[in-house]
């Protein structure tokens, strides 16, 4: 009884010196610091070492890029498809984002399933339903000659528009947001004032609304033209030779050429152009901006329809917010029918409903086995990411405040830095070690991919724990592990299965690393989608996407249910 | 500044307004004179700011009219009204500098830069603000704030001035402050203004006129001594000050109203003309005197006592005589 008291009251003392006393905070860093190390910054680096020359220091490779036209031309196509891409992402949000605020609260959670299914919905999903919409023979196309507006085909795909309508479609959720967000953050009575002192509509949007929510637009925008001049799949597939992006150069070089050493060298220069956006994004807006919506209303009542009703202008705008959720979904609308059709021809709407490529789906040894591998490689790397990334979380949280901006940037590098340079890096790397071609290699990439969104969402969770509680649970004679299972794990639970979310769809629609990472032996769904839409896409396809748009519907219903329960 | 005779009067004439089946305004009418400072005095949810909103043009009104100067503006845009409003958090432009944010009002009308820098410096110079122009609202306190935001109402000539409980997030000592100075400036520019308060010292301090509001209706319509004074049912005496309600006395049925500085205790009650006995529940000082709780016939009553009074000293339980003369009991039907 006297013993337990003193123990009690040392560890009360230890406790009141240093609150850190249970998990020291470089113990909970280490394990994604040595994994961030060890697959992030050595293969990228040893990536980059190559484009200074085999032997000796040379600027060759950079020197021919400056200088072949046709590289300079990818170059300038790199950055004016993405140019283009953030323009009309930030132009798209805008009517929507104001739609958004203005509706009622029902119509509203409608419009952000609208803005979030797409979102989360793999790229590769949405890139195959556009092309199946847009193509020669595509939905669009026999509409429009259906009702005799053309007689021939419009091309829209395999150009500058399919581009286009392709990365904005796929980007254009990461201005919705954060614009959506600032609309919701403008004080009502600060646009109210406006009007009061005699500002007509267009005069307020312009003098008010604009200025109060360009920075949450242009947040936005930097992580879209951030994502825009690294991408690969969309341009590969929606684009012509005329659209080739630099990451397409870069795979391109390293698959057909096999000269790594240029390959190297363009990594170098989108890596760098990636990382000065990022610099000025975080100098800008801070990193947190990237971690969360921001906005809020600083007191008062948020911007918000009044009984008044809108203007014609904003009865325009609100109808052209419409076709822009339109534009969102439609994919979704249209292919998930599509997998439900018994022609092998691809219909829309189709002639009669059944499940017939689903069955083909599950009887066909190559699609199914992609399927379970897919799931595997997902099972892997959301174990090891969850457990990397709440790990990390909580050990920054016990680490001085002087490391932990800079140690928060590294953790967050592998979604900033291009997936094309990482996997190009880590097929450099693993090629000798004969991980090419094993799951376990691909899991291993997926879980740097996928740990970052685990250490941020915990690292959220973590921020809105009180410290309070863990001092009254040690201060009432729990040990730190006893106060961790039974106080701080339980707090932090929603963020850790958030992150496991994220980190699972992370996983499961990658397929920039699987094109690098596996062989025909190992290839997951997502891969053998590309491959053949990359080739002809059959109904068997759209059975995948189908299957894929189940899964994140799932995954997200699964999310919802478990945010409403906390 | 060349701020004078602003005012315009206006007229409400059965204004409702509901949404869905909550009614927020039922039937409000009220005259407000040129020049006048009229508060609408009430509860949360009383409806006061919805009339505000709704003079402000901000909400529709389903039925009746407001007239400004004998002008209907219901049919008039809220760009096109004339109408100052000092909003509860001032909803100063943030991306604007103070002198931006008092001359954005002058801009819409599209007077010159001249014009606008003349008459910015004097609205600033009214509400001593004159070395701030170029800061922007962040970097202001909240009663600097709060006068950027009068000055911005108003820099355009308002026909009325409309403040939406605009003291409300400062703190008490600044608003007494604040409070004398708006005295002061509407006795300057003599403008209409209508105020929202729920706040009954700050209504009583500031007000010509005060209009008490409950569940959307206007109570009662009044300069603040007759609403003190004479409040028309038991809902406004207990609204506006405290107030004791005692048996009337003198054998006759029914109860009458006293306010806690007109009761008398102990020996200034013995020459009262009505008078109780009681016991003394407690006694709480509070500077100027003490606040003595006494118990009559089981009802609570207070009285204010001054410092030096021995009534003050005497403990609880100890019996006390209750009095007040009888110019001082307020009757009312309710």
């Amino acid at each position: 009884m006297a013993a337990a008291h003193i123990q009690n009251g040392a560890g009360y003392g230890r406790m009141l010196g240093r609150p850190a006393a249970g998990l020291p905070g470089w113990l909970g860093i280490l394990p994604y610091g040595l994994v961030l190390l060890a697959v992030f910054a050595v293969p990228v680096l040893f990536l980059l070492r190559l484009a200074f020359g085999d032997a000796g220091f040379s600027l060759a490779h950079f020197i021919r890029i400056a200088e072949v036209p046709i590289y300079r031309s990818v170059l300038l196509t790199t950055l004016s498809i993405s140019g283009m891409t953030t323009v009309l992402a930030v132009v798209m949000s805008y009517p929507l984002a104001y739609l958004m605020a203005t509706v009622s609260p029902r119509v509203r959670s409608i419009l952000v399933v609208v803005v979030l299914l797409p979102f989360w919905t793999s790229a590769l999903v949405r890139t195959t339903a556009w092309i199946i919409l847009l193509q020669g023979n595509g939905v669009l196309n026999r509409i429009l000659m259906g009702t005799g507006l053309t007689s021939e085909p419009i091309t829209f795909v395999y150009n500058l528009s399919g581009v286009l309508i392709g990365m904005t479609h796929v980007l254009m959720p990461f201005v919705v947001l954060p614009l959506y967000a600032a609309f919701r953050g403008l004080d009502l009575a600060t646009v109210q004032a406006a009007e009061g002192l005699g500002a007509g509509p267009w005069t307020v949007f312009r003098r008010i609304v604009l200025p109060l929510t360009a920075p949450g637009a242009m947040a936005g925008a930097m992580i879209v033209f951030m994502n825009a001049i690294g991408y690969y799949i969309t341009p590969a597939l929606m684009g012509g030779p005329a659209q080739t992006m630099i990451a397409q150069m870069i795979a391109d070089n390293i698959t057909r050429e096999l000269n790594w050493g240029f390959a190297a060298a363009l990594s170098t220069v989108l890596l760098a152009a990636t990382l000065l956006i990022f610099v000025i994004f975080q100098r800008i807006f801070g990193l947190e901006r990237l971690m969360a919506g921001g906005g809020g209303t600083r007191g008062g009542e948020a911007f918000r329809l009044t009984s008044r009703g809108r203007t014609s202008g904003g009865i325009l705008t609100a109808a052209c917010g419409l076709l822009v959720a339109l534009f969102l979904i439609a994919p979704i609308l249209i292919v998930f029918p599509m997998s439900l059709g018994s022609s092998p021809f691809l219909s829309f709407p189709p002639t009669d409903y059944s499940l017939r490529w689903y069955a083909n789906f599950f009887a066909t040894s190559k699609w199914l086995d992609a399927f379970l591998r897919s799931l595997q490689v997902a099972g892997l790397s959301v174990t090891a990411s969850v457990v990397l990334g709440t790990l990390a979380a909580i050990g920054l949280s016990r680490t001085g405040r002087r490391w932990r901006p800079l140690l928060e940037t590294v953790f967050v590098l592998p979604m900033i830095v291009p997936v094309i340079i990482l996997a190009v890096g880590l097929y450099y790397l693993f090629a000798p070690l004969g991980l090419v071609g094993t799951i376990w290699g691909l899991a291993i990439g997926h879980t740097v991919l996928a740990t970052p969104f685990v250490f941020i969402t915990v690292r959220a969770a973590l921020k809105a724990f009180d410290t309070n509680l863990e001092l009254a649970a040690r201060g009432l004679g729990a040990g730190w592990v006893t106060m961790f299972r039974r106080v701080m794990l339980p707090a932090i639970l929603p963020g850790i299965l958030a992150g496991a979310i994220f980190a699972f769809i992370t996983s499961f629609d990658d397929v920039v690393l699987a094109l690098f990472l596996t062989n025909i032996r190992t290839r997951t769904l997502p891969k053998l989608m590309y491959e053949g839409v990359a080739h002809e896409i059959d109904p068997t396809i759209i059975a995948a996407a189908g299957l894929i748009i189940l899964v994140t519907i799932a995954v997200l219903a699964i999310n919802l249910l478990l945010s409403r329960r906390r | 500044m060349s701020i004078r005779h602003l005012g315009k009067p206006v007229r409400i004439e059965g204004v409702r307004k509901a949404y869905g089946a909550a009614v927020a305004l039922d039937g409000i009418s009220l005259d407000i004179a040129p020049g006048e400072f009229c508060t609408l005095l009430g509860a949360s949810g009383s409806g006061k700011t919805t009339l505000l909103k709704a003079l402000a043009g901000f909400e529709t009104c389903d039925a009746g009219s407001i007239l400004v100067d004998g002008r209907d503006i219901g049919p008039v845009p809220v760009s096109r009204r004339n109408i100052g409003m000092v909003f509860q958090n001032y909803a100063l432009f943030p991306h604007m500098t103070v002198a931006r944010n008092v001359a954005f009002g002058l801009e819409m009308r599209g007077l010159s830069r001249a014009e606008i820098g003349r008459r910015v410096d004097g609205a600033l110079a009214l509400v001593s603000l004159e070395g701030y122009a170029g800061r922007f609202p962040r970097e202001l306190s909240g009663g600097q704030q709060q006068r950027v935001a009068l000055a911005r109402a108003l820099v355009i000539e308002p026909d009325i001035l409309l403040m939406d409980e605009p003291l409300g997030a400062l703190d008490k000592n600044l608003r007494q402050a604040i409070q004398q100075q708006l005295r002061d400036l509407h006795q300057a520019i003599g403008a209409t203004i209508v105020y929202v308060t729920h706040d009954q010292e700050e209504a009583l301090f500031l007000s010509d006129r005060i209009a008490l509001m409950d569940r959307g209706r206007i109570i009662q319509a009044g300069a603040p001594e007759d609403l003190y004074f004479k409040p028309a049912n038991r809902f406004v005496a207990g609204f506006l000050g405290e107030c004791n309600f005692i048996p009337a006395g003198d054998g006759r049925p029914g109860e009458v109203a006293v306010r806690p500085e007109r009761t008398l205790l102990g020996h200034a009650a013995a020459a009262a003309e009505v008078r109780l006995g009681g016991q003394i529940r407690s006694v709480v000082f509070t500077g100027t005197g003490y606040r003595v709780i006494v118990d009559v016939a089981g009802r609570v009553v207070t009285a204010l006592t001054d410092s030096d009074d021995k009534v003050a000293r005497l403990p609880p339980g100890s019996d006390v005589i209750v009095g007040f003369e009888r110019r001082h009991a307020m009757t009312f039907a309710a």
